[in-house]
């Protein structure tokens, strides 16, 4: 019976031991995943600093300022472009397209060139 | 029984005879399993253990004591340390640290020096191969070969195999927006140190105490610094300047925006001016920043802050009226006006067409002391201490009599720092509380709470109104853009040269504020000797100047800004004026 017990308590002992090493060879190797991984963050966190700083140089106010002049036919918007709500015309009555088209008779009357301008014609005063 | 050895004097035995044997047994009784023995094995133990932590302890002393210039130590305190981010008020990059590699070397380590300056300036040619030879003869365990080297020439130097040539990544500080707001932010050296500006200051937060004591700060244990400063307004002030000057053909030229209500600088600009990731000509002497290091006198600006003093004092009120015929007389002395009425005027006029006869007789009509304590509870006889560590004491006379008042009273005599001028500017305008300007973002609450109030309200609205009558009626309508209610002040200083004041070279600045019935920025814009143009009849005085460039900054800078344009001008702004029937409002 006791050499019974003894022979379970070695293979017991055998059994931890293995099992230990495998816990501590993961744990190795785990660290040293992690070693990697904070050594590649690191480096995309410089990356990311210097892409950051690139992308500003590359929208600092001047550059894009002599683009625009460059490329684009863009003036400064003035404040006699802006409209008031209330400049804005009524809406339209509304009216049953579907009669209409039906109907097949009356036609829409087409904006002559001559109709006063109804939006961004107010000048504000000084 | 007095032979037998120490430890084996409690056992029973009789010790046997011979050496051999005699310290087999002593032995064997060290190690026999019974309790009486356990005594002497404590002790052996004892001893086995002292001697160990005898030799640990002694080598631990022996490290301590001999210091040794190990490489590690020695790098640690060359390389250049991480700062935090700077951020314009809108989270826009306007600093940052960036990684770049560096190489050095341990010179004790260098086998052949001869061979390896040959072959470290075949790599990088610009090197002085003399001085690379004294820095690798030095007895040092660290030295740089060269600071910031491309990865092109990192892979070279590192394919010539020389032993005792290493890398180490360093941390180097760009400026995205080069010029952009660089008298602000200032500048830090090679080793990542301030040097100048809001740089410096951080340093002077503490940073520096942190990497001497060798805490190893990277650049994400640190919080970004938000400054009060838009990108793109200072990038707008900074063009329209540019523009201005060129026009003008003026010397310098500097600019400046700021929240009334919180103190906060929105823009800065000061031309000419450097980019902060180069910054070889930063510190010569035209490069200051105008705005908060140059004094100057600030011209007619200055008589708004006489004209509040005069209005807040109750010995003149809105409908005091001043004889500005003639020329007021002092001793020798004779003092005009630019755009003489020869009448009597009320204040509102002297105002708007900037009498200097007025003017003086408003200061001279509170005196010279309490002038002199209104303008030092308005910060103008005192150094304006901001978070930029360049500051300048203003001049102020040294024994300030009623002459010095009068002159003082239309801006010239006293030369203050133009920031501190907008200070006192923002104070008369928003309410009466002087905010100390700030670089840093902060609220309107923490604003008022260290604020003072240096005149009342109902004073405020008067000078609110006479800064809009100016715009409608004065010389500052060229700067009167339509849609934001713009109230301004026009001021042309004569330059002294040579001791005495010269009549064709001027400084003019300009002090706009808007909107005026509820003020939110104040503008400020400098010319140094402008120059007069067909254009403007030959003149170079203020309004022909810097109020239309003032005019165009506020045009395009406005619509950046957070106050919405008006399209009518808003009802009733000015009520206690009305009521009062102030000159000008019927």
């Amino acid at each position: 019976m006791i050499r019974f017990l003894n022979l379970v308590a070695v293979g017991c002992l055998i059994a931890s031991a293995g099992y230990a090493y495998s816990i501590k060879y993961e744990t190795l190797y785990h660290a040293e995943q992690v070693a990697k991984l904070k050594t590649r963050i690191q480096k995309e966190r410089d990356s990311i600093a210097v892409l950051k700083a690139e992308w500003q140089h590359l929208n600092r106010p001047d550059r894009l300022q002599v683009a625009v002049a460059r490329h684009l036919d863009l003036q400064p918007m003035t404040i006699h472009q802006l409209a008031q709500l209330s400049d804005l015309p009524t809406k339209a009555p509304k009216v049953d397209e579907i009669a209409r088209l039906l109907q097949g008779t009356t036609t829409p009357k087409e904006k002559r060139a001559g109709d006063p301008r109804t939006t961004g014609s107010t000048t504000p005063k000084r | 029984m007095a032979t037998a050895p120490l430890l084996s004097k409690s056992s029973g035995e009789a010790p046997p005879p011979g050496l051999a044997r005699r310290s087999w047994h002593w032995l064997k009784n060290i190690f026999r399993l019974r309790i009486d023995k356990s005594t002497g094995r404590l002790v052996f133990v004892g001893f086995v253990f002292a001697a160990l932590f005898a030799v640990i302890g002694g080598r631990l002393a022996m490290i301590a004591l001999v210091r040794d210039a190990s490489f590690g130590h020695a790098a640690s305190r060359e390389i250049a340390a991480a700062r935090p981010d700077i951020l314009d008020r809108n989270g826009e990059v306007m600093a940052s640290d960036v990684k770049v590699v560096s190489v050095f070397a341990d010179p004790r380590k260098v086998v052949d020096k001869e061979e390896a300056v040959e072959l470290i300036t075949a790599v990088l040619p610009d090197l002085n191969a003399r001085e690379l030879r004294q820095k690798l003869g030095q007895r040092r365990g660290f030295v740089w070969i060269k600071r910031e080297i491309t990865p092109k020439q990192q892979a070279e130097v590192h394919r010539l195999g020389i032993p005792g040539v290493g890398f180490l990544p360093e941390n180097k500080r760009v400026y995205p927006n080069g010029v952009a707001g660089a008298h602000v932010l200032g500048f830090a050296n090679i080793d990542n140190a301030g040097i100048a500006g809001i740089e410096k200051y951080i340093d002077g937060q503490g940073l520096k105490d942190l990497n001497g004591a060798g805490f190893a700060v990277s650049s994400e244990d640190l919080k970004p610094l938000q400054l009060s400063l838009d990108l793109r307004v200072q990038h707008a002030l900074r063009d329209e300047l540019v523009k201005a000057q060129a026009k003008f053909r003026a010397k310098a030229s500097a600019g400046a925006i700021m929240d009334v209500n919180t103190g906060e600088v929105i823009g800065l600009v000061s031309l000419p001016d450097f980019d902060p990731n180069n910054p070889v000509d930063a510190l010569e002497k035209d490069r200051i920043n105008r705005i908060n290091v140059g004094v100057f006198e600030m011209g007619s600006t200055f008589k708004a802050l006489t004209t509040a003093m005069a209005l807040d004092s109750g010995r003149f009120n809105i409908h005091s009226t001043l004889d500005a015929r003639g020329a007021l007389r002092y001793g020798k002395f004779k003092i005009g006006d630019y755009h003489a009425k020869n009448r009597v005027m009320t204040v509102p006029e002297v105002f708007i067409y900037s009498s200097n006869i007025g003017t003086a007789k408003m200061a001279l009509g509170v005196g010279v002391e309490a002038h002199k304590a209104f303008l030092r509870k308005a910060g103008q006889l005192d150094r304006l201490v901001t978070e930029l560590p360049e500051n300048a004491l203003p001049i102020v006379p040294g024994r300030w009599g009623e002459l010095n008042t009068i002159t003082i009273a239309f801006g010239h005599g006293i030369a203050v720092a133009p920031l501190q001028a907008l200070m006192a500017v923002g104070a008369l305008v928003n309410g009466g509380m002087m905010i100390k300007p700030t670089f840093l973002k902060r609220s309107e609450e923490e604003a008022k709470a260290h604020a003072v109030r240096i005149i009342k309200p109902e004073t405020s609205e008067a000078m609110r109104y006479v800064l809009r009558l100016n715009a409608t009626k004065g010389s500052a309508s060229s700067a009167a853009i339509a849609g934001f209610f713009v109230g301004g002040k026009t001021g042309t200083a004569e330059k002294v040269v040579n001791g005495r004041y010269s009549k064709t070279k001027n400084l003019t600045t300009f002090t706009a504020v808007y909107p005026m019935d509820k003020p939110r920025y104040v503008f400020l814009t400098i010319l140094d000797e402008p120059a007069g143009l067909p254009e403007t009849h030959g003149f170079s005085t203020s309004g022909w100047n810097a109020a239309p460039t003032t005019g165009n900054i506020i045009e395009r800078v406005a619509p950046l800004l957070s106050v919405p344009p008006r399209f009518e001008p808003p009802a009733n702004a000015f009520p206690l004026m009305v009521k009062l029937g102030a000159w000008g409002t019927r």
